[in-house]
């Protein structure tokens, strides 16, 4: 297969944003329906590649491929649910001020200790040996064939996400952010409903994790830093925290805006690249944060439709 | 109108409350020694502002703790009592085992439809599991009937849109309460910011719900409201039940009448 045509540069930006976009579904969830927010999306992200990569090159398989693949992927998605349902519950009944400080200490601690356990995670050298479960030539082929998996892994993600919003659960999930203490009067366990989400958004994320893991090849811990959770966040408030569409809507138009267009084609002086891009990056994202929020509260979709999603769903 | 006092017999759950005793900053709320609320199918709750009343009800439903004391729900047939201290179980199983309370102030969800009010409302735990996502079909087909029944009886402007007035919201509460198919129901307030031919249709639904054997507890200041609907009156001061009996009785009752009620309005 001749890929000549396909900018690796291009590949690796499309590959961001497709996988920070599951992230901005997974945490529309949570911020957008329950109201939880999760400031760590990071530290789930960051376990899920880590157990990924640890099960993966640490254990003498002694079985073939693909399954020590698969069972790794498995095995790190769960480890970041098991760490979801962890400080789920330890957050669950805070304030959002308790909330956004305990997931965002959470992500701080995992940055530590992927630092200082050198003999699971490699320390600040990294970890490498994570390849593709496949190889079909060329490593541009492979790269496309793995976003093509991100792509289905995502795909299902804004599915189901899509799908929450029409089913009962969608609607105890918006009533446990709405209004708490009613939903919990209407016989609602509002504590557990919290957790169960904490734990399956924290999976997802740590599969997503994962998956980058592999695209990458190494680990290491510079990797796992605030700015992917500013990534996600960022995005999804921008494109409307309420919305479905909020989370793709809004991360193409902040990863994929500069991640693609301005670091790709834009004529910038090359000694710019190590320093100055990532923190232009944080600026701009800020400052698209900070202008969305003064003209549109809501993000560029607005706030949710009620009204509307029930007279398309029951037309009498 | 139904006739409550002459319909069938039927084992009405109650609720006993022993020792029970609160106080905020120091200053006790409620103290009642014992009280059993369910012998007679609509039972009203008077009493001055302050006295407690509120309180007593958020004490029974959990959501205010106990400082001491027990609550206890016993239930079914005369034989095989089953009892339920209600006071170790947090707020989210109350409304499992059939003890409803409507709220005073306005209480309600503003991003969600009226019919995702009722929806909600009528949702069983089965439905509202993460992985069902295509479960909603099922439960507009088990329920939807239902909700429309109130709906119509209700005549709510807009049942796809918002609740809109203070009124609209309130009646919303109390029907949001009654699709959960209470055993026992609390109501606070329930006819406060209602328009007159509401007022009438909630003590019309209410009546019902009593005939067909759920235990009505009914907080109001509207004393003719309780008055007309009550089978036995609850009177309330300084966080204790110091009288009871049939609405006529305490209607004359001189303490009453001197304490809250003023010449006058007897």
């Amino acid at each position: 297969m001749n890929l000549d045509w396909l900018d690796a540069f291009l590949l690796f930006g499309t590959f961001q944003v497709v996988m920070v976009i599951g992230l901005a579904l997974l945490l529309h969830l949570q911020l957008g329906l329950a109201r939880i927010a999760n400031f760590g999306v990071v530290g789930f992200w960051a376990i899920g590649a880590y157990a990924f990569g640890v099960l993966f090159t640490k254990v003498d398989w002694s079985i073939g491929e693909p399954w020590p693949f698969l069972i790794s992927m498995l095995f790190g998605t769960v480890v970041a649910g098991l760490a979801g349902l962890l400080v789920g519950w330890l957050i669950a009944d805070l304030e959002i001020e308790g909330v956004l400080v305990g997931t965002l200490g959470f992500a701080t601690v995992v940055a530590i200790l992927v630092t200082t356990e050198r003999g699971l995670t490699g320390g600040a050298l990294g970890m490498g040996g994570l390849s593709f479960p496949f190889d079909i030539g060329k490593t541009k082929a492979n790269e496309l064939l793995w976003f093509g998996i991100l792509f289905v892994v995502v795909g299902a993600i804004f599915y189901y996400v899509w799908r929450v919003h029409r089913s009962p659960y969608g609607r105890l999930l918006i009533a446990v952010g709405d209004n708490e203490p009613l939903a919990r009067s209407l016989g609602k366990p509002t504590f557990q409903t919290k957790l169960w989400l904490f734990a399956i958004g924290s999976a997802g994320m740590g599969l997503l994790g994962a998956i980058n893991g592999v695209m990458v090849h190494l680990l290491i811990p510079e990797g796992i830093g605030i700015n992917v959770t500013l990534a996600a966040i960022v995005g999804l408030v921008l494109g409307g925290t309420a919305r479905v569409w909020g989370a793709v809507l809004g991360v193409i138009l902040t990863v994929g805006f500069f991640d693609i267009v301005v670091q790709s084609y834009l004529p910038l002086p090359r000694s710019w690249y190590t320093q100055a891009i990532p923190v232009l990056r944080e600026m701009v994202f800020g400052a698209a944060l900070i202008i969305v929020l003064l003209v549109r509260p809501f993000g560029i979709l607005g706030d949710m439709r009620r009204d509307k999603l029930i007279r398309s769903t029951h037309r009498d | 109108m139904i006739d409550v006092a002459n319909a069938p017999t039927v084992t009405r759950p109650q609720i006993r409350i022993e020792g029970a005793v609160k106080s905020f900053a120091g200053r006790v709320v409620v103290d009642i020694d014992e009280l059993v609320l369910g012998d007679s199918p609509i039972e009203g709750l008077i009493g001055p502002n302050g006295a407690g009343k509120t309180t007593l009800m958020r004490m029974i439903m959990h959501s205010a703790k106990l400082d001491r004391g027990k609550v206890t729900l016993r239930r079914g047939p005369e034989e095989d009592v089953e009892e339920v201290v209600l006071s170790d179980l947090p707020t989210h199983r109350m409304a499992g085992l059939g003890v409803v309370k409507s709220n005073q102030v306005i209480m309600d969800f503003e991003k969600l439809t009226i019919w995702d009010s009722l929806l909600l409302s009528l949702a069983a735990a089965k439905y509202e599991h993460p992985h069902r996502i295509f479960s909603e079909a099922p439960l507009f087909e088990a329920h939807a009937e239902e909700a429309r029944e109130y709906l119509d009886f209700f005549s709510f402007a807009d049942p796809t849109g918002f609740a809109q007035s203070a009124g609209e919201k309130k009646l919303l509460d109390i029907v949001r309460c009654l699709l959960l198919k209470p055993r026992f129901l609390l109501l606070d307030e329930p006819t406060a910011g209602l328009p007159d031919e509401l007022t009438e249709k909630v003590m019309e639904a209410i009546r019902r719900l009593a005939s067909e054997g759920t235990s009505v507890v009914i907080v109001e200041h509207d004393l003719n409201v309780i008055w007309s609907i009550s089978d036995e009156v609850h009177f309330m001061a300084e966080g204790n039940i110091i009288l009871r009996g049939p609405p006529q009785t305490i209607r004359e009752n001189r303490t009453v009448v001197e304490k809250y009620l003023g010449e006058g309005h007897v």
